[in-house]
C-alpha cells in the first residue's frame, strides 16, 4: 500500500504501450472507424490528458486502454500484460488489482451508501475489513461525515469525490478518468480536479484522463490530441519539427 | 399535439418493459379469470347434465305409497313447459322355461329417460349401444343375468303377470340405476302402458310411481313451489344435488374452481401492482420534463388516465383472445375424458368477473402510483430529487388490499375463503417481518466479499428494502400456488380414497346365517374375497326414553328413518371409516348399549344415555345410547344407523347377513353360478354407478389440473414482474462491478446465490402461510380433515430457490455477455 512509485524506481518499462490500435463498429449500412492506427507509450507515474471534441473517439480510446473493450486491430499492453489477448475474466482480474476509474456521470450505485460504494472494489478484491480502508479514503476526500448518505443525498461534487475515493480504494497502479469534471460547475470542477491530482501524486499512480477542458488538460504532464480517431501529440510533433 | 399523441400510443408503450409487464399481467388476469369462469360454468352444466342422468331427469317425484299422483300435477308441469315422463317400479315373479324368478320391473313411458341414455345390446353378439328411449309396447328388455338364470334367449317370450312379452334386447345399463330395495332382483324393463294388462299392480301393491321432470332450473323451482304444499309425506321430490353420492365431490370441485379463480385474481393484481409502480417510478423524469414544457398537473393526470384506459382495453381484448381458445381446448379435453361430445356453453355473464378484474386491477393497483406522478416536481429536470419513500405507498397498499379482497368476495361469494386467504397473508407478513428483522441483523455482520457467498449476502443486506419487498411478493405468490396445490392434492386423495379402483361394487344381501361361511368360501375361491360380513336385523325405532317416538320427536323433525324399518346390526369392531364423536365404542364383552349414527342422532335430538326401544317382529329391545359415530355413506360399504354389541340386544333376533365386495367385470359370469347355488341371496350390482362416479371424478380432476397449470403460469409472471422491477438497477450494478474488476463467473454465482436465498426463504414463508390458509379452508370449505403435507411442501423452497436463481442468472445475461464499456454507455 502507498508504494511511492515515481520515475526514479527501477522498473522503467512503460505502464501502457499501444501499437497500431484501430477500432471499428458495424452500423446497419456500413462500418464506422472510430480509432485509426493509434500508437502510444505512457510511462509509470506520468499524467496524460487526451483532449478532443465530442465524438473524436477519446472515450472509446480510454475504454480500450483500460481493457473495458477489445480493439478491432492492434495491441494494448498494460503494466506488462497484453490485454488484447486476455480473456474477459483475466481482464477483470487485472482491473480489480491494478486499474481505477473515474467517470463523468460518477457511476455510483444509487441503492448503496457512500461507504458501501467505496467498499465495492475492496470486496471484489476479497479484502478483509474493507470498511476501514473505505472510511479512511472518504475522510481523505472530505466526506468523513457523510459515510451513510446515498448518492441521491449528495451533490454532484460530493458524488464525484465518492467516485474518486472508490477509484483509489484498491491501490491501482493506473487511473483512468473520463471527463471527471464534465458534469460539474467550474468551481466544483476545480476542487475535484485538485483532489484527483493530489491523490494521484500521493499514490504515485499513472493517470490517463480524457477531457475537452484545456485547463484541466494543462495540469497533466503530457497532452495528447485526438481528432477523427487519429491521435497526435503536439509537443512531440514540435520536437520532431525542431 | 402530434408529440403528445405519440406519448399516448400503446405501441410506443409496448416498447417499455414495465408497460409490457403490466399488459402481460392484465392479459393473464383476464385470461385466467375468464377461462376459469367459462370453464367452471361449462363444467357445472356438464356435470349437472351428466349427474341429471342419475335421475334420468332434472327432478324426480317419487310416490312411495303405491298410488299414482293426481294427473293435474303432471298437466301443470307440462303447462309450465316442463318435459315429463313416468316410471312404475315393482317386483314380481316371472316364470321361465322351468323355474320362477323374482324380478324387479321398471315400466317406463316413451319419454324415459329425459336425461342420459340407456345402454342395450340387441343380440348376444351385437355391439352395445346407447339409446334414448325404452322398450316399446309388447317388448321386454332384460338383465343378461336373468336370461341365463331362466335359460332364455333374445326373441323368446316371458310372462309378466298375465301379459306375455317378447324379449327384444339385453338391458346393460340404465342412467338412473340407483339403489332401491326393489332393484335387488334382476332388472326387467317394459313399457308403462303394458302395466295394466299385466294385472300385477292392485290397490295396496308395493309399487313405486316415479315422475320425471326436465327443464330450466327456474321453471322447475317455480313448479316445486306450486307443488310443495300439496305433497304428502310419502311423496319425495328429488333433485340431483340432494344427497347423491357424488354431489359432495361436485360441490368441492366447484369450490376448488372458485378458489383457483380467486387466486388468479390475487396473483394478477399483485403483478399489475408491482409493474405499474415500477412504471410510475420510471416516468418521473418524463413527467418533470412535461411539466417544464408547460403541461399542468391536471393535464398530466388526464394523460396517464387515458393511457391506463387504453391499457385496460388492450389487456381485456388480449385476455379474451387468449381465454377463448384455451376454453375451447379445455372443453375438448373434457369431451375426451367423458368419451362423449360436450356442447359449448359460452355464457357471456361468465366474462363479467374477468373484465371486472381488469378494471379493479388497473384502478386499484395501477392508478394510485401513477396518479401521484402529478406531484412530481418540475425541478427534477434540473436536479435529481429524492424519490418516493415506501411510506407514500402505504395508502395504495391499503386500497389495494381492500379492493382485491372485495373482488375475491364478489367472485367467490365465500367469506370463509376471503378470511382464510387474508389470514394466511397476515400471518405471512408477520412472519416475514420477524424473519426479515433477524435476517437483516444477521446479514449486517457479513463483511467483505471476494467469494460469491459473501458477495450475495452483502448484496441482500445492501438491498434489504428491495429484498424484503421481493421476498414478500415471492412468498405470497408461493403461498397462493402452494395453497392451490395442497387443496388439489387433498381433494384428489380424498376422492381416490373414497373410491379406490378396488372399491366394493357388489352387495350380497339376505345371506342366511348358516350360509355365511359357504358364501365367503365361494368368493375367496374365485379371487374376490368379501369385505366384512355384517348381520342385519330389520326393526323400527318405536320409543325414545319410554315415550312413543312419534310424540317424542317434534313433527317437523320427523325423519324418514322413523317411517320405515331400519337396518340394525351388531359388530365387535368399529368399521375403519366410522368415527366416534361421543361416548365410547363397545369394550370386549360389553352386551349393553347401542351406537347411533351422528346425523340421525342430531336430527332426532338424541343424546348419550337416551334409551331407544326397537320393535323387531313381535319383540322389543331397549338399550341406552353408549356412543354416537359418523358414517361414510358414500364408502360403498354396508352402513348402519344403529349398531349393537355382539351378544347384546340383537343376540337372539332373526336376521340375515350383508356384505360388499369388489368383483371385476371379467369375473362377473361367476354371479350366475352364485345365484344358482345361493338362490336366496340377493346380489346388488353397483359397478356401473361406481364407474360413473369415477368418470366424473376423472373429468373434474382433469379440469383441476388444467386450472392449476394456469395459476402456476400466473404465479410465474408475478415472479418475473417482481424480478424485472429491479432489473435496471441490477444491470447497472453488474456493469459497474465488472468495470471494477468483478469476474463474470463471480457475478453470475453471487447473483444466483442471492436469488436462491431469497427464493428459499420465500418458499419457507410461503408454505407456512399456505398450511395455515389450507387449515382454515379445509375445515370451512372442503370439509376434509387437515393433515400436514410435508411431502408436498418440502420441495417448494428448493424449487423456488432453483427457479429464482436461474431467473436471476437469465436476467444478468446482458450484463455478462456485453463489454462493460458498452453496458455503461447503454445504462447512462
Amino acid at each position: 500500500m502507498n508504494q511511492m512509485t515515481d520515475l526514479s524506481t527501477t522498473d522503467t518499462s512503460p505502464m501502457l504501450r499501444v501499437t497500431n490500435l484501430t477500432h471499428r463498429v458495424g452500423l446497419e449500412i456500413d462500418t464506422l472507424t472510430i480509432l485509426q492506427g493509434v500508437s502510444l507509450e505512457i510511462n509509470r507515474g506520468e499524467s496524460v490528458a487526451i483532449v478532443g471534441r465530442s465524438g473524436s473517439g477519446k472515450t472509446t480510446l480510454l475504454g480500450l486502454l483500460a481493457g473495458l473493450d477489445t480493439p478491432t486491430e492492434g495491441t494494448v499492453s498494460l503494466d506488462g500484460a497484453q490485454i488484447s489477448s486476455l480473456s474477459e475474466d483475466e481482464r477483470a482480474r487485472l482491473r480489480a488489482s491494478r486499474v481505477g476509474f473515474v467517470f463523468q456521470s460518477f457511476q455510483l450505485l444509487p441503492a448503496l451508501s457512500a461507504l458501501e460504494n467505496v467498499m465495492l472494489p475492496l470486496e471484489l478484491a476479497g479484502m478483509e475489513a474493507p470498511e476501514v480502508r473505505a472510511k479512511e479514503l472518504l475522510e481523505r476526500v472530505g466526506l468523513g461525515e457523510r459515510l451513510n448518505h446515498t448518492p441521491r443525498q449528495l451533490s454532484g461534487g460530493e458524488q464525484q469525490r465518492v467516485a474518486i475515493a472508490r477509484a483509489f480504494a484498491s491501490d491501482p497502479v493506473i487511473l483512468f478518468a473520463d471527463e471527471p469534471t464534465g458534469n460539474l460547475d467550474n468551481r466544483t470542477g476545480q476542487d475535484v480536479s485538485d483532489l484527483l491530482m493530489e491523490l494521484n501524486r500521493e499514490q504515485g499512480t499513472t493517470l490517463v484522463m480524457v477531457t475537452h477542458d484545456e485547463h484541466l488538460a494543462a495540469r497533466c504532464g503530457r497532452q495528447l490530441h485526438i481528432e477523427a480517431g487519429i491521435l497526435t501529440e503536439p509537443e512531440l510533433a514540435r520536437e520532431r519539427a525542431n | 399535439m402530434a408529440a403528445k399523441q405519440k406519448l399516448m400510443s400503446v405501441r410506443r408503450d409496448w416498447r417499455e418493459r414495465d408497460v409490457r409487464v403490466v399488459l402481460v399481467a392484465l392479459v393473464i388476469a383476464v385470461a385466467t379469470v375468464a377461462t376459469i369462469a367459462l370453464f367452471a360454468n361449462q363444467l357445472q352444466r356438464t356435470l349437472v347434465s351428466s349427474a341429471s342422468s342419475f335421475l334420468a331427469a332434472d327432478r324426480q317425484l317419487e310416490a312411495e305409497n303405491g298410488r299414482p299422483v293426481p294427473q293435474a300435477w303432471i298437466e301443470e308441469a307440462r303447462d309450465r313447459g316442463l318435459e315429463t315422463g313416468q316410471m312404475i317400479e315393482f317386483s314380481t315373479m316371472v316364470l321361465g322355461e322351468s323355474e320362477f324368478q323374482l324380478v324387479s320391473v321398471k315400466a317406463v313411458s316413451d319419454e324415459y329417460p329425459l336425461r342420459g341414455e340407456i345402454e342395450i345390446q340387441p343380440t348376444a353378439d351385437a355391439t352395445r349401444h346407447m339409446v334414448g328411449s325404452g322398450p316399446g309396447r309388447g317388448e321386454l328388455w332384460v338383465n343378461p343375468r336373468l336370461l341365463r338364470l331362466l335359460e332364455l334367449d333374445i326373441g323368446d317370450t316371458l310372462e309378466v303377470g298375465n301379459l306375455e312379452l317378447t324379449i327384444t334386447s339385453l338391458l346393460l345399463r340404465e342412467p338412473d340405476g340407483g339403489f332401491r330395495l326393489s332393484s335387488l332382483a334382476p332388472r326387467v324393463m317394459i313399457h308403462v302402458d303394458d302395466v295394466p294388462q299385466t294385472g300385477v299392480i292392485q290397490d295396496g301393491s308395493r309399487a313405486e310411481y316415479v315422475y320425471l321432470f326436465a327443464g330450466a332450473d327456474n321453471i322447475l323451482d317455480d313448479y316445486f313451489q306450486w307443488l310443495e304444499p300439496q305433497l304428502e309425506p310419502s311423496h319425495k321430490w328429488e333433485s340431483v344435488r340432494d344427497g347423491e353420492t357424488f354431489s359432495r365431490s361436485l360441490e368441492r370441485a366447484e369450490r376448488f374452481l372458485l378458489l383457483g379463480g380467486s387466486l388468479a385474481v390475487l396473483l394478477a393484481a399483485v403483478a399489475v401492482a408491482v409493474a405499474s409502480r415500477q412504471y410510475a417510478l420510471s416516468q418521473r423524469d418524463t413527467v418533470a420534463l412535461l411539466k417544464t414544457l408547460g403541461l399542468s398537473s391536471k393535464g398530466i393526470g388526464g394523460l396517464y388516465l387515458r393511457r391506463l384506459a387504453l391499457w385496460g382495453i388492450a389487456g381485456a381484448l388480449g385476455g379474451l383472445l387468449v381465454a377463448l381458445p384455451l376454453f375451447w381446448i379445455l372443453v375438448r379435453l373434457l369431451s375426451d375424458v367423458l368419451e362423449q361430445p360436450v356442447d359449448f356453453y359460452l355464457d357471456p355473464a361468465a366474462l363479467v368477473p374477468a373484465l371486472l378484474t381488469a378494471l379493479v386491477s388497473l384502478f386499484a393497483f395501477a392508478y394510485p402510483p401513477i396518479r401521484r406522478l402529478r406531484h412530481v416536481a418540475a425541478m427534477r429536470v434540473l436536479r435529481s430529487q429524492p424519490g418516493e419513500t415506501g411510506r407514500e405507498a402505504i395508502p395504495d397498499i391499503i386500497i389495494a388490499i381492500v379492493a382485491v379482497f372485495a373482488l375475491v368476495w364478489l367472485y367467490a361469494g365465500e367469506i370463509a375463503l376471503v378470511v382464510s386467504l387474508l389470514g394466511g397473508l397476515v400471518l405471512l407478513l408477520a412472519v416475514l417481518a420477524l424473519l426479515g428483522g433477524l435476517m437483516v441483523a444477521a446479514l449486517r455482520r457479513v463483511r467483505g466479499g471476494g467469494n460469491a457467498w459473501r458477495l450475495a449476502l452483502v448484496g441482500l443486506y445492501r438491498h434489504r428494502q428491495a429484498s424484503m419487498a421481493q421476498m414478500a411478493v415471492f412468498a405470497m405468490t408461493l403461498m397462493l400456488a402452494a395453497t392451490l396445490i395442497l387443496v388439489r392434492t387433498s381433494l384428489l386423495d380424498d376422492w381416490q380414497s373414497q373410491l379406490p379402483d378396488n372399491a366394493p361394487n357388489h352387495f350380497l344381501i339376505n345371506i342366511a346365517p348358516d350360509a355365511v361361511d359357504e358364501v365367503e368360501a365361494f368368493w375367496s375361491d374365485r379371487g374376490a374375497p368379501l369385505d366384512s360380513v355384517y348381520p342385519m336385523v330389520r326393526g323400527r325405532l318405536t320409543e325414545l326414553n319410554d315415550q312413543p317416538v312419534q310424540e317424542a320427536v317434534s313433527k317437523d323433525e320427523r325423519v324418514g328413518a322413523l317411517n320405515r324399518e331400519l337396518n340394525l346390526t351388531w359388530m365387535a369392531e368399529l368399521p375403519a371409516d366410522n368415527e366416534i364423536v361421543a361416548g365410547a365404542w363397545f369394550a370386549q364383552g360389553d352386551t349393553e348399549g347401542v351406537s347411533v349414527e351422528a346425523e340421525l342422532a342430531e336430527r332426532l335430538g338424541l343424546v348419550m344415555g337416551d334409551r331407544l326401544t326397537f320393535t323387531i317382529g313381535s319383540e322389543t329391545v331397549t338399550e341406552p345410547i353408549t356412543s354416537i359415530r359418523t358414517v361414510q355413506w358414500d364408502s360403498m360399504q354396508p352402513n348402519f344407523y344403529m349398531a349393537f354389541p355382539p351378544g347384546g340386544g340383537l343376540a337372539n333376533m332373526p336376521g340375515t347377513w350383508i356384505t360388499s365386495f369388489h368383483l371385476d367385470e371379467s369375473n362377473k359370469i361367476a354371479l350366475n353360478e352364485f345365484s344358482r347355488r345361493f338362490p336366496t341371496v340377493s346380489v346388488l350390482e353397483i359397478d356401473h354407478i361406481i364407474e360413473r362416479i369415477q368418470q366424473i371424478v376423472r373429468q373434474v380432476t382433469q379440469a383441476i389440473e388444467a386450472i392449476l397449470a394456469l395459476i402456476l403460469a400466473a404465479a410465474f409472471v408475478v415472479m418475473a414482474a417482481v424480478v424485472s422491477a429491479t432489473l435496471k438497477d441490477r444491470q447497472r450494478e453488474g456493469a459497474l462491478l465488472r468495470t471494477l474488476g468483478g469476474q463474470q463467473s463471480l457475478l453470475a454465482r453471487s447473483t444466483m446465490l442471492e436469488f436462491a436465498i431469497l427464493g428459499f426463504f420465500a418458499g419457507i414463508l410461503g408454505i407456512i402461510a399456505a398450511e395455515a390458509a389450507v387449515y382454515a379452508l379445509q375445515a370451512r370449505m372442503f370439509e376434509g380433515n387437515f393433515n400436514w403435507h410435508w411431502q408436498v411442501m418440502l420441495p417448494i423452497p428448493f424449487i423456488s430457490a432453483l427457479l429464482l436463481a436461474l431467473f436471476g442468472r437469465w436476467q444478468l445475461r446482458p450484463v455478462l455477455n456485453v463489454s462493460p464499456m458498452l453496458l455503461l454507455r447503454r445504462l447512462e
